[in-house]
């Protein structure tokens, strides 16, 4: 199906997040549309579902103008989408899933089973794309959950398939397998609108890169261009996408793991006996999968979690168990996996979260009182040393993008004397711009002498970062290699290989 | 190797629960055997007659009355229990919950047994268990309608605090309505859609504003029974022609009445009885068989995921709880046919109730049903304690369904999961 989206422009109160785009799709073209977090492209995404309104401009499908009042309308003029959240109803079974909104049913409205199985049963063997119909969506793994949302985007005869940043989830061997069937679907004449911000994936995969910046386009180009080309595309200046690192001397271990062994919420081992031993001086990066125990380890060590059974040292001394706060005071600086949650109180001011942790130190308080001239001298040389773009020290915390949110993070944590520093995810959902940012921060901290331990299921980040990289899966460290390994090897690991 | 040897020995949390569950249940069990049983002397008789008397209905059959010894029908209550629990240690079944539900009804009548027991060697006493179970009926029915009314919102992802005021609603209505008609037909109607439009209330603060579902609920409520009070004295008091509490006559299905005990129980009832069933079937079909009830709990579950195929979460969930009022409406006014006169607050706090039998029959219809009538049950119990010289208070009693519901709650007893979305406001992206 050919595709044409003509000056479309959607406006969330005074802020433009779709500024008249024109984009065309040819009927099997693979288009990828590249832009950083935030530049409008799941805007752009769901205006064509039919999950926005546009407020101007116009969608022409085959020539057709078309308007969707809703995303069942979208899917019956052929469009399927994969979101980047999946869409899927964890208690359900896949058929349910599947049928959803279009189920087939018998007199009395009941739905009919035997015809939504055979349905599924049909698609998957006509797209190569093997699930059990009666499986609970929720007892399935990741990957496979993402082929049942393939399925259901595929099951209305489906010409334009959009995938909303599919890999983000997904090990480097389920990567693979989704680039192979987008290509499969490709050539049987599916048009496919692939969202990403990773160029590693657009320059595999895309007949055309679409650049969108601050919801404008900036550029259609082939992908032949360069990685660091694209990366300006997306920023708007050149960055470095490698980070310089100098070698330094090792010291002793500054975070050991002996033996830990953390439940998960539900009660389940999640982290099933990890020894590892961070030395002074250098990054270990923990490379997995979202899921395979990374969370709960990073929260055992900072204290949100209890440990089961094993030993936590931080500088040579027992930290197991111990409350948060004298985890913190101890030595280890934490940037959490979910800032908004864990690593911010959003409604308070950016000096306020810049003592977060220390807030009943000197020089912050004295004699129960908070010194605020004291608290308000550190914020505003944070602000300055770290470059946190805020409209002052008293903006919330929740008014700052979230580049900047994890600036205000890692400035805290980096501002007092640290034994180890730890950080889950430290880039999730940060433009490059940031990223290169943070992870100057994080080797200048290697740099310090201190033992750095980052938790990441970005393999790029991994790479650039680790001085050895140890790969996590099923709650295990399933290998320790050092940073000269392959993508193509620490990936083999990050799916349970060898 | 002690990692993999701790692993494979440690049981999930589920199961965990599971035990607990089935230790609890061998702890009411030793209770029976020992409390009820074996410390009363062996001259205690309790007797059971199972023939209606002082009522309406005409019992075509003459069982007359089953003497017990108290200690052994008690230790046999007691060891039933007390096997229910072991086998739930360690078999743990997967409807351990249920199981509990049925050594709560062998508690309760091992506690009837023993408190009816006679004082002397030679003095009687009797309990009417016939009379227990259609009175217990009547309020499990109340629960029943409040629960699905419930199961209606929940599912579809909005929490119904209100059915309280909903039951309030349609009691006043009814008796006011009945009273001047002399219809039941309308007075049912009416309760239907005062409970709808308290329903449509709730809807609409909750989904329009995304105000707090709970805040909004108890709101109603506290509003509702104000209201009631307030217009009871102005208009009920000085004209009581409006408050005659007629009760709904019975029913009888033919043939199925005569059977013992379980005629009067089941098939001797008022029509709000039979509506009732017919209501639990149709909810139950509705939610899990067709169309309808996959769209709903889509909803209730992942909003986001059934606005993306097209589904309209609001108009969904405005349609759910417009019913789920209308339902808990007609069940304020089967209250005030089965029990009389409207007087403030003798409702007593059944919507919450219902909410309990709701969380504790798993936002299921079928679930809802059974704990509506163990939960009616204690609470018949506990309003005619003179009657059956139980010598707990009514207070005590009256706390069994919160009880039982906090452990269920907590997480102590097995673990419930409501639907994924329940009173979260729903806002398009």
């Amino acid at each position: 199906m050919r595709v044409e989206l003509r000056n479309i422009t959607k406006r969330f109160g005074s802020f433009t997040a779709n500024d008249s785009i024109s984009l065309t799709v040819e009927p099997g073209q693979i288009h990828c549309l590249l832009g950083e977090n935030g530049a409008g492209k799941s805007t752009l995404m769901n205006v064509l579902f039919g999950l926005l309104h546009p407020d101007d401009g116009e969608i022409l499908l085959d020539g057709e103008r078309v308007s969707f009042a809703n995303s069942g309308e979208a899917v019956r003029h052929g469009i399927g989408m994969v979101h980047q959240h999946f869409m899927l109803v964890p208690v359900f079974s896949v058929a349910e899933n599947v049928v959803l909104g279009f189920e087939p049913t018998k007199s009395l409205n009941r739905l009919d089973h035997e015809t939504a199985r055979r349905e599924i049963r049909d698609l998957s063997a006509k797209y190569g794309l093997d699930v059990d119909p009666d499986a609970i969506v929720e007892s399935l793994p990741v990957g496979v959950q993402q082929r049942v949302e393939i399925l259901k985007a595929l099951s209305h005869d489906a010409r334009l398939l959009i995938l909303d940043e599919p890999t983000a989830v997904l090990t480097p061997q389920e990567i693979e397998a989704l680039i192979d069937i987008m290509r499969a679907l490709a050539a049987a004449g599916t048009s496919i609108l692939f969202i990403t911000h990773k160029l590693k994936e657009v320059r595999a995969v895309a007949d055309v890169i679409t650049v969108i910046r601050q919801g404008r386009v900036i550029d259609s180009v082939s992908p032949e261009t360069s990685e660091s080309d694209l990366a300006a595309l997306m920023v708007g200046r050149s960055v470095s996408l490698t980070v310089a690192k100098e070698p330094v001397e090792l010291g002793e271990g500054s975070l050991e793991l002996r033996d830990v062994v953390v439940r998960d919420d539900r009660g389940l081992v999640a982290v099933n006996g990890v020894s590892l031993t961070v030395r002074a001086g250098e990054i270990v990066a923990l490379a997995g999968v979202q899921g395979n125990g990374q969370t709960e380890l990073a929260e055992a060590i900072a204290g949100m979690r209890p440990v089961e059974s094993g030993q936590i040292l931080l500088g040579g001394r027992d930290i197991t168990n111990n409350s948060p706060r004298e985890i913190l005071d101890a030595g280890l600086g934490h940037v959490p996996e979910d800032r908004h949650r864990d690593g911010l109180v959003l409604s308070m001011s950016v000096a306020d979260n810049l003592v977060l942790n220390t807030p009943r130190r000197a020089p912050f308080a004295r004699r129960g009182t908070r010194q605020l001239a004291a608290v308000n001298d550190n914020a505003r040389d944070l602000v300055q040393r770290f470059d946190i773009r805020t409209t002052g020290i008293d903006a919330t915390a929740g008014s700052l993008s979230g580049g900047n949110q994890q600036k205000v993070i890692v400035a805290r944590e980096l501002s007092r004397p640290l034994v180890a520093f730890m950080a889950s995810q430290p880039t999730r959902g940060l433009d490059v711009g940031s990223i290169e940012y943070v992870h100057r921060q994080i080797v200048a901290e290697r740099n310090a002498g201190r033992g750095v331990l980052i938790i990441s299921s970005e393999l790029d980040e991994v790479l650039a970062l680790g001085d050895r990289i140890a790969v996590m899966y099923a709650g295990r460290i399933t290998g320790l290699v050092d940073s000269s390994t392959s993508r193509e090897e620490i990936g083999l690991l990050m799916a349970g290989g060898s | 190797m002690s990692v993999s040897t701790l692993v494979s020995t440690a049981r999930p949390a589920r199961d965990r629960r599971t035990t607990t569950i089935g230790l609890i249940m061998v702890a009411i069990g030793l209770f029976i055997t020992i409390a009820f049983g074996l410390m009363v002397p062996g001259w205690a008789h309790s007797q059971l007659t199972f023939d209606p008397i002082n009522s309406a209905v005409h019992a075509p059959w003459h069982l007359g009355a089953l003497t017990v010894v108290t200690r052994w029908s008690d230790v046999v209550l007691g060891l039933l229990a007390i096997a229910l629990g072991v086998e739930v240690v360690l078999r743990h079944p997967r409807r351990a919950l249920s199981r509990f539900g049925v050594t709560s009804v062998l508690f309760l009548l091992a506690l009837l047994l023993w408190s009816s027991r006679t004082s002397g060697p030679a003095s009687v006493n009797f309990v009417d268990l016939t009379a227990v179970l259609v009175g217990s009926s009547s309020l499990a029915m109340v629960l029943i309608y409040g629960s699905l009314s419930g199961v209606m919102c929940e599912r579809a992802g909005v929490v119904n605090i209100a059915i309280e005021g909903q039951f309030i609603v349609g009691a006043f209505l009814g008796s006011m309505i009945e009273s001047t008609t002399g219809n039941f037909w309308f007075a049912t109607l009416a309760g239907a859609l005062a409970g709808a439009l308290l329903g449509w209330v709730l809807a609409f603060l909750a989904l329009r504003y995304m105000s707090d579902q709970i805040i909004v609920g108890v709101v109603i409520v506290t509003l509702m029974s104000s209201l009631s009070s307030y217009l009871n004295l102005q208009v009920l008091t000085p004209y009581p022609q409006y408050n005659l509490g007629n009760l709904a006559p019975n029913v009888a299905i033919p043939l199925l009445y005569k059977i013992p005990v379980l005629g009067p129980v089941l098939f001797n009832q008022t029509g709000f009885f039979y509506l009732a069933v017919a209501l639990i079937a149709l909810v139950s079909f509705g939610l899990f068989r067709t169309r309808w009830g996959l769209r709903v709990r889509a909803v209730g579950e992942h909003p986001k995921a059934a606005e993306s195929v097209g589904i309209n979460v609001v108009a969904t969930r405005y349609r759910n709880v417009v019913l789920g009022g209308a339902i808990a409406g007609i069940g304020g006014v089967a209250f005030m046919a089965t029990q009389g006169q409207f007087q403030p607050g003798y409702t007593s706090g059944f919507g919450y109730i219902a909410l309990a039998a709701l969380i504790f029959g798993r936002w299921t219809p079928s679930g809802a049903v059974v704990a509506s009538v163990l939960f009616g049950i204690s609470s018949y119990l506990a309003n005619n304690l003179q009657s059956y010289s139980i010598p707990v208070s009514t207070e005590v009693l009256n706390m069994f369904p919160y009880l039982i519901t906090i452990a269920v709650v907590a997480g102590l007893i097995g673990r419930v999961r409501p639907p994924a979305a329940d009173g979260i406001p729903y806002q398009r992206s």
